[in-house]
């Protein structure tokens, strides 16, 4: 296909693509508010979403498959063909196997992760395959913990090595990371190279909900207060800002929500405050980085490089995109992992943009109203951490990539390109899923039942893995 | 822990506020700003190859349809079509309107939009693709006359300083001066520094006695027996402990605002500022655009300040009334303030295109719109009637025209004890029906009526002689 033949249905495709997510997004989005509406619960149904959004992956490769003159990528076609059988077969596996499965919240994902996948088809081929690659592995971790969590009633002793495990990790990573972009925080694995601040803040959900689900005394906190403060400054140790800011965060979050205790919580805020603005005076980094958010056009060639080249790419997509490949979103700097959001402005629109923080919000109300229907706290605190979790990432990346507040490279969830970042986001997805399973099950007073149901879970997991 | 559910709803009420914020902050700013991202220089996703250009921009022509700037094409010894952009010789005249690529200014920058046709609908974006060998951009038809801009041109000389006019009732602007200029079509010579800033919109410069204007507008505003308001100027006043100089040590005597503002008073406009006070001067200022980001879709500008707030003394606010101190403005803002006295206090926003010439089809006129309600049409016409009195009587009597009625302020900036001071002169004509607004500023050249004066009345004599 010529490449004037290929820009005239990218261009005419933008609406078509624009169409199909709001109507993904109209459609959860009026699930969910019925669901806030309506007293009694609303009989879940999956409507034809996953086929639209299935449709809206295999027009985006297609179209993608004839970007290239020479002729049809049969590849990219595939990986298309791949996408959504991998999206309507994790689906309708957790569908129909999980009766208290929140359909639009895994929807709102899966939309949030074709639209990563076909911006890193299109900003860099090799690694599209490798992001499903790990989309899937993500989704079976969440399988697991979806099975896991309605089981588990308390951690037990277990919470004391999770504790420690934690910091540990991030200590280790501090000290023997291998560097990239400013921050220590990978470690090479045989082929792969993880990041396991990705995996700490799993823990530091689990571990946060499951000691802060009772009344303690000041004393009986103080472990706590010192795992908090250990991971921050862990994260801080590898220069990782942006999720230095996001674990401190999440504490305040959880914290409040289950001590009451305002005064500490305004407090460790203020302590927060402070020690950010310490960094800011020792780390040239971030100086930098509050300087070109202030104002990235007066450096626009050095410091502010990066969001200005944001801020262009969002203000040459317009409201629909210039299309599918029409674009130069590889002009942004890091625009497969903490810039992705810009891409998909630049060449979807910015009323997909503003979708895409839609289905943010869409999860985030979604995931509250189970932890409000959870009976126990530790249940409630792991849903709402969960939900605050991906809330407050989700926030702090975007609006750094909006010039909002100042940049902190952290992943965009579900969307970035990165292994560790998507099997994480789907474990803490898979928290919430599980406390969603745990009340639908306590509703239906069926919790004899309810062991057996998972035992025979357990074993059916087993078989297929054989 | 009943207040578990308590506070789960509190913190998805702030998460969720916070969304809402996100989304707020992210639309509001693409509405305001995404036009100028687009056609940043630095963005260059709208660069054009034109070596092997995918879509040939359109041309630039003045109001009357002269072509200023067009894309050409020869052939090469391989017999390939190769394209380049061509000036008229005309167009340094204009220099800082038509701009360049090269230097992200003007026109050709920022118009990117429209010479490239990315304003073009669907339906003909894809039949460009599809029937056209190649994509062509719009033709961009500019506010401005050639006729203006050369007249202005030659008649600023060698010295340097900036003219802006424009008609008042539709901002339109039709003539953009700024000296030291460049010539666009000289690709290789590199221009002076200087000479690449456009001082109309950029350059920003003590207004002197033209400020009086907002001063006076202020205490017609807020000051009830104006009429009886009289200071007594012996050519050097003291007040509250420092000494405020008229022009040349002058006395002038008795004055009340009019004849104040005729003989440009320093001492009666510094004990006016005070009596009106930071706030009321402020807020008028204000609402002719001083503190203001103007973000006109047309054309970039700088920022005019008047920094006085709670903390400004009595000193500092008296030099602020007269336009010295810490005042600075732009000279296509003083244009606007112009206009607003001109158009019955409504502010027009500045235009510089006219409109947008498609592959076919009929010219795409731009609008006109409102940019503020900068006073109210009694005072606008009372300010008129003083500054017709200037020039008929006053310091800008040297741009007294025959057979129309010019009202004017001219001001002289003083911009250091070893330098000659700017020259300013600001108004409109014909004074009963204006069609015609000028800012004009003359860089360390004398007094503003002996040199802004003079060139101002020729400006306008010639618009008006070429029936504007």
């Amino acid at each position: 296909m010529s490449n004037k033949q290929y820009e005239i249905l990218a261009l005419t495709l933008r609406y078509w693509f624009v169409l199909l997510i709001i109507y993904i997004f109209a459609q959860c989005a009026a699930k969910t508010i019925r669901g806030i509406f309506s007293s009694k619960s609303v009989p879940r149904s999956t409507g034809n979403i996953p086929f639209i959004l299935v449709l809206f992956s295999l027009t985006a490769f297609g179209l993608l498959s004839l970007q290239d003159p020479g002729g049809i990528s049969i590849d990219t076609a595939l990986l298309g063909v791949l996408v959504s059988a991998v999206i309507l077969f994790q689906f309708y596996l957790l569908y129909y196997l999980f009766p208290g499965l929140d359909e639009v919240m895994l929807l709102s994902v899966d939309t949030l992760a074709v639209l990563g996948f076909i911006m890193l088809q299109r900003l860099t081929p090799e690694l599209a395959l490798k992001q499903v690659e790990w989309f899937a592995a993500g989704c079976a971790a969440m399988f697991l913990v979806m099975l896991a969590v309605p089981r588990i009633k308390s951690l037990g002793k277990l919470i004391y090595p999770l504790m420690a495990a934690g910091p540990a990790i991030l200590f280790l990573v501090a000290f023997f990371g291998e560097e990239s972009g400013g921050a220590t925080s990978r470690i090479p694995i045989g082929p792969f190279s993880i990041q396991p601040a990705e995996f700490a803040k799993f823990i530091f959900i689990i571990v946060l909900a499951y000691s802060l689900n009772e009344e303690k005394t000041f004393r009986q906190k103080l472990p706590v207060y010192i795992f908090v403060i250990a991971s921050v400054l862990g994260v801080v140790m590898q220069k990782d800002l942006g999720s230095a800011l996001h674990y401190f965060i999440v504490f305040l979050f959880i914290y409040y929500i289950s001590t009451n205790d305002l005064l500490l919580t305004i407090a460790a805020a203020g302590a927060g405050a402070i020690a950010s603005f310490i960094s800011y005076k020792i780390f040239a980094h971030v100086r930098v980085r509050v300087e070109a958010w202030k104002n990235p056009w007066a450096d626009v060639g050095g410091k502010g490089w990066q969001v200005a080249q944001s801020l262009m790419a969002m203000g040459s997509g317009g409201l629909i995109g210039l299309g599918l490949g029409l674009g130069a979103p590889y002009i942004i700097p890091a625009s497969r992992t903490d810039f992705i959001f810009a891409a998909i402005c630049e060449e979807f629109g910015i009323l997909v943009g503003g979708m895409v923080i839609g289905f943010y919000a869409l999860i985030l109300i979604r995931s509250m109203q189970k932890a409000f229907q959870a009976r126990q706290p530790a249940d409630m605190l792991l849903a709402c951490g969960s939900a605050v979790s991906l809330s407050i990432q989700a926030f702090i990346i975007i609006g750094g990539v909006v010039k909002m507040i100042p940049l902190t490279g952290i992943t965009l969830p579900f969307v970035s390109y990165g292994g560790s970042s998507m099997v994480v986001s789907l474990c803490i997805l898979g928290i919430i899923q599980g406390i969603s399973m745990k009340n639908e099950w306590l509703a239906h007073n069926m919790e004899t039942e309810f062991d057996q149901d998972l035992d025979e879970m357990i074993n059916d997991e087993g078989d297929e893995q054989r | 822990m009943k207040y578990l559910k308590r506070n789960i709803r509190s913190a998805l009420i702030v998460l969720l506020g916070l969304f809402v914020i996100l989304t707020v902050y992210f639309y509001y700013n693409l509405f305001l700003y995404s036009d100028r991202w687009f056609s940043d220089p630095n963005n260059t996703r709208v660069k054009v190859d034109m070596t092997n250009p995918s879509i040939i921009p359109g041309s630039i022509s003045d109001r009357n349809g002269k072509v200023l700037v067009e894309t050409r094409s020869y052939k090469n010894d391989n017999g390939a079509l190769t394209y380049y952009r061509s000036y008229h010789k005309d167009s340094r005249y204009a220099a800082h309107v038509i701009g360049s690529k090269k230097y992200g200014i003007g026109a050709e920058a920022l118009y990117v939009r429209y010479l490239l046709g990315y304003d073009n609908n669907l339906f003909e974006r894809i039949y460009q693709k599809a029937f056209l060998d190649q994509e062509v951009g719009n033709d961009v038809i500019l506010t401005i006359d050639m006729r203006l801009q050369k007249f202005i041109s030659q008649a600023m000389g060698k010295s340097k300083g900036s003219v802006v006019l424009m008609n008042p009732n539709s901002g339109e602007i039709l003539a953009l001066v700024s000296q030291p200029s460049f010539n666009p079509s000289a690709d290789n010579e590199d221009p002076a520094d200087e000479s690449l800033l456009n001082k109309a919109s950029y350059g920003r410069f003590t207004p002197g006695s033209i400020m009086k204007v907002i001063t006076a507008a202020a205490a017609l505003e807020s000051m009830e027996n104006l009429n009886d308001y009289v200071v007594e100027c012996k050519g050097s006043t003291e007040i509250n402990g420092f000494i405020i100089k008229c022009y040349d040590g002058e006395a002038h005597g008795q004055v009340n605002l009019s004849r104040a503002m005729e003989v440009s008073c320093n001492a009666y406009f510094a004990q006016l500022s005070l009596d009106v006070g930071w706030k009321q001067l402020k807020k008028t200022a204000e609402k002719f655009g001083f503190n203001k980001d103007f973000l006109f879709s047309d054309i970039k500008t700088s920022k005019s300040e008047l920094p006085i707030n709670h903390k400004t003394d009595a000193e500092e606010l008296a030099w602020s009334g007269i336009g010295q101190g810490k005042v600075l403005v732009t000279p296509l803002h003083m244009a606007l303030v112009a206009s607003a006295i001109a158009n019955k206090g409504i502010m027009p926003e500045p235009r510089l295109i006219y409109g947008i010439q498609p592959r076919s089809g009929k010219i795409r006129l731009q609008g006109h719109s409102k940019l503020a309600d900068a006073t109210t049409p009694e005072i606008a016409q009372t300010l008129t009637n003083m500054m017709v009195n200037v020039v008929e009587n006053g310091t800008g009597s040297r741009a007294r025209t025959k057979g129309m009625l010019i009202a004017g302020k001219t001001g002289t900036a003083e911009v250091g004890s070893d330098k000659n001071p700017h020259a300013w002169f600001i108004g409109f004509a014909p004074a009963d029906h204006p069609t015609l607004a000028i800012a004009v500023i003359l860089e360390n050249s004398g007094t503003g009526g002996s040199k802004a004066a003079p060139l101002a009345g020729s400006i306008l004599r010639e618009a008006a002689r070429l029936g504007y």
